[in-house]
């Protein structure tokens, strides 16, 4: 308030004379309104600056792009060498355009960076190649790699992107101690690029790995593992062993279901003596996935210490092995079991074993109740798929 | 010895409603700061994402969309249709009809060559019954479920069959005739899976008025302010109500609310909480309190996450008879559900929601009305009375109309933060100008609509369904008025 005053008293007394004799909840009213005057006004200057500036950058844009295109799609795309077959690393690129003094500005230079990435997604192979060449004759990687070392996270983040879009690859010194960041979005990216980057193990990091894998996470790895091209794919069964993270364990067991590596049954099925609900539950599930049917005996047995989530894991299981071994077992849950979710699972099961289980399910229909009998009827209708 | 009295009482009055009046103004500014380090820290970590690459994604959480309908005839085609043209991996979208006595269900029997099935339905959460399950021969609508019941004189009712019929984990609740943006359920599932330490049982995102935006087979192609003043200051006050206020809370995990028109939810925890109340007029708002309620009690730590970016266009009421009516329901609404759960103010036991959402929703929203009222009574009375001081009087007018215009603003500019939605500078300038008339025009039409739903509230009158008279948007509907009757 000493301060309010010292700042503001003389300027309010210059402009209203009876200032000082005002109350203070006055006083204090003027200078908020005189506050919110001024931050309304900046607040329309901001806007109009953001917006301005945003449309100046849009028509830049717009006039660097088409030059961008053609010199791509003429030198790059329609490359005459690259068509001759000449190896790409020989092929010499003309500067072009990117002897203008224009590209060497740093916007000019990042919105360069963006354009060869845009093409780099759609195109790979030799096109992609000399992509990756004109990117680093013109030293656009040195750009990138500066900014890999800035202090701030989402630089280095950008940087990274770059980099793993362009194949560049990055010392293992450089980038793993980035995959155990305290910042988040800092860590997954350097998870990404290690794995798309790393050329001997690109999983490595999953053995330091020490923060847990959030579920977004594991839906970008996942992407990235499945989709880059000439990755070495290890035996996920490693970490479903050794891995103390619970996250990571969880995560293998999707990967190991998506390339059915059936060798890690045998450490999926320790998982079904784990104390943790939540393992046991994705342990089941994979191992339903991978029609493991040398388990099935044990999944039965274990099934009445189960929680909920568990037992409706094991059925599902079940259905997907389609053994016809435990149909006995399938048709006792849904004739028995209170609870609905059960015995929805159960039936879908006892369905999916298909010709095996054709005489059972006549003899449900005939034989059960009327809530029984919609819940066949519902697993049974193929337009319903949940 | 009386004088003295009335002085004092006077004296007191005054006191009371500056201390409110400077706690109000201060929670404002307080939510402005918090909001834009909310969207800046948004932004930071949302601009290297590209969310069309997940969109084939085998190992995404499943998501119902419960979308109920009445009398919806008009529209329904193309809203269903709008809801189809929603991206990701793992979702089905089941509309309720609930006993509409219009062609609601037989347009959408004959467009989406929709069959009865005998579906096993798990009663969860009480609703009317349930007439009938259809499901479509065409492959190209296996997503759709429509199921047809009683109508139940409540959104509330229709939703909570939903529910029951839903097959996954998240449900995302959704009123038919809203246009939701394509990649909505990736951009609403991402706070859910990106959360560490907290179970994120719902997360909410910015509405929109949809009115006067260029609209092509139910997608938005452009978007515009209403260019009706009604509807454009209802857009104003959304961005105010979302973009700052929602994204300030969600900062601090406080949000009170998850909007009706848009809002994913956490089945179980909604299940277990009780579902939707048929009885309440803002089901939205008390689902949300028994949802907390049920996580206090039973340890789980919550989290209930605001997205700043828009993806929910909805058409906003363009008559003031048509607003009157909401506003009081959601009024009304408000009022149910501070005596119902009246324990939870101030009590410790319900931790951020007891202590802070709780007393603000109490004193600034309930209360906001009423202290208002008075004030204008008493401001009038103090003018008879000659006992004004029209310097002072004036300047503290001038003081809160340049607030309010401020904190409108920074919205304004918040959203424009966000996402230049607005193609022209004129769109923009022509919501900045909405504040400015705030104070005169919509606000005291809030006020009063508000002491209506208070009064109706009080006197227990009976108040139907508030289905919206709606235009529709474009192509063969626009402009066919659809007078819903109200059950």
């Amino acid at each position: 308030m000493v301060l309010a005053d010292y700042f503001f008293a003389p300027f309010f007394r210059r402009y209203f004379y009876y200032f000082d004799s005002y109350p203070i909840v006055i006083q204090i009213a003027i200078l908020l309104t005189t506050i919110a005057v001024l931050a309304t006004f900046s607040a329309y200057a901001v806007i109009l600056y953001r917006r301005y500036a945003g449309n100046r950058h849009e028509k830049k844009l717009a006039r660097i792009n088409p030059d961008l295109d053609n010199y791509i799609t003429e030198n790059i795309i329609l490359n005459e060498q690259l068509a001759t077959g000449e190896p790409v690393n020989q092929i010499v690129l003309p500067m072009g355009i990117f002897e203008k003094s224009l590209y060497r500005r740093r916007w000019v230079q990042q919105a360069t960076i963006d354009r060869i990435i845009h093409y780099r997604k759609n195109f790979g192979g030799e096109i992609g190649g000399l992509l990756k060449k004109l990117y680093i004759d013109l030293e656009l990687d040195k750009v990138s790699f500066k900014r890999l070392k800035s202090v701030k996270w989402d630089k280095k983040v950008k940087a990274l992107k770059e980099l793993t879009a362009m194949d560049m690859s990055i010392a293992d010194v450089n980038i793993l101690p980035l995959t155990n960041s305290k910042n988040r979005e800092l860590r997954s990216e350097a998870r990404h690029a290690y794995i798309k980057l790393s050329k001997n193990e690109p999983f490595k990091f999953f053995d330091i790995v020490t923060e847990p894998l959030l579920m977004w996470d594991q839906l970008e790895l996942f992407k990235i593992i499945t989709t880059t091209k000439d990755i070495s794919i290890p035996n996920f069964a490693r970490w479903v062993t050794y891995s103390s993270n619970k996250s990571v364990v969880a995560f293998c067991l999707k990967l190991i279901v998506h390339y059915n590596q059936q060798q890690a049954i045998p450490a999926i099925e320790k998982l079904l003596d784990s104390k943790d609900h939540y393992l046991r539950e994705n342990a089941i599930n994979a191992l339903g996935k991978l029609k493991a049917e040398d388990t099935e005996n044990k999944l039965v047995s274990i099934y009445s210490n189960q929680p909920l989530t568990c037992q409706l894991e094991i059925l599902k299981a079940l259905g997907r092995m389609g053994t016809g071994n435990h149909l006995e077992f399938l048709r006792h849950e849904f004739l028995r079991s209170a609870d609905f979710d059960v015995r929805k699972n159960a039936a879908k099961s006892i369905i999916n074993h298909k010709a095996d289980s054709a005489s059972l399910l006549k003899e449900l229909l005939d034989t059960a109740t009327a809530e029984n009998a919609l819940i066949l009827k519902h697993c049974m209708n193929p337009l319903i798929k949940y | 010895m009386q004088e003295t009295f009335l002085e004092r009482v006077q004296d007191f009055y005054e006191k009371l409603v500056f201390t409110y009046g400077t706690t109000l103004l201060i929670t404002y500014a307080f939510l402005a700061a918090l909001s834009l380090a909310a969207i800046i820290h948004f932004l930071r970590r949302n601009k290297n994402i590209d969310y069309t690459s997940m969109l084939d994604s085998p190992i995404v959480p499943g998501i119902s969309v419960v979308a109920p309908a009445f009398n919806e005839g008009v529209t329904i085609i193309a809203n269903v249709r709008s809801l189809l043209t929603l991206n990701y991996p793992l979702f089905e979208i089941v509309i309720i009809n609930d006993g509409s006595t219009d062609d609601t269900l037989e347009k959408m029997i004959r467009e989406f060559e929709l069959v009865p099935v005998d579906f096993a339905y798990n009663i969860k959460l009480v609703s009317q019954p349930v007439r009938k399950f259809y499901k479509s021969t065409n492959e190209a609508y296996a997503k759709l479920l429509v199921i047809d019941k009683v109508n139940g004189k409540s959104k509330a009712d229709a939703v909570n069959a939903g529910i029951n019929a839903c097959a996954f984990d998240y449900f995302l609740c959704t009123d038919v005739d809203c246009i939701l943006e394509s990649t909505t359920l990736l951009k609403l599932i991402k706070p859910v899976m990106d959360e560490e330490k907290h179970r994120v049982i719902a997360t909410g995102a910015t509405l929109r008025m949809a009115n006067s935006c260029d609209i092509d087979q139910g997608v938005i192609t452009r978007v515009r302010p209403p260019k009706q003043w009604l509807p454009r200051f209802q857009e104003m006050e959304y961005l105010r109500a979302y973009v700052l206020g929602k994204m300030g809370w969600s900062w601090i995990n406080c949000v009170p609310n998850v909007s009706g028109g848009l809002g994913l939810f956490d089945k179980e925890i909604a299940i277990k909480a009780g579902g939707y109340d048929h009885q309440s007029f803002g089901e939205d708002m008390e689902l949300m309190t028994r949802m907390c309620r049920y996580c206090y009690t039973n340890d789980i730590k919550y989290a209930i996450r605001y997205i700043p970016i828009t993806l929910c266009w909805t058409e906003g009421p363009s008559t003031i008879k048509i607003f009157m009516r909401q506003r009081t329901r959601w009024s009304r609404g408000l009022a149910q559900l501070m005596f119902a759960h009246i324990k939870m103010l101030f009590n410790p036991r319900y931790g951020r929601m007891g202590m802070v959402v709780f007393p603000y929703n109490f004193f600034f929203e309930l209360l906001a009305p009423i202290v208002e009222f008075f004030g204008v009574v008493y401001y009038i009375t103090l003018i008879c009375m000659n006992m004004i001081n029209w310097q002072f009087a004036i300047l503290l007018l001038v003081f809160v109309y340049a607030y309010s215009v401020m904190i409108t603003t920074l919205a304004i500019l918040w959203d424009q933060i966000t996402f230049r939605y607005y193609k022209s500078w004129r769109e923009v300038a022509s919501l900045c100008l909405m504040p400015f008339f705030e104070m005169f025009i919509y606000h005291p039409m809030i006020m009063i609509f508000a002491l209506r739903g208070y009064y109706y509230f009080i006197t227990g009158k009976k108040h139907g369904w508030g289905s919206m008279t709606r235009k529709g948007f474009g192509g063969n509907n626009a402009g066919a008025a659809v007078a819903a009757a109200k059950p």
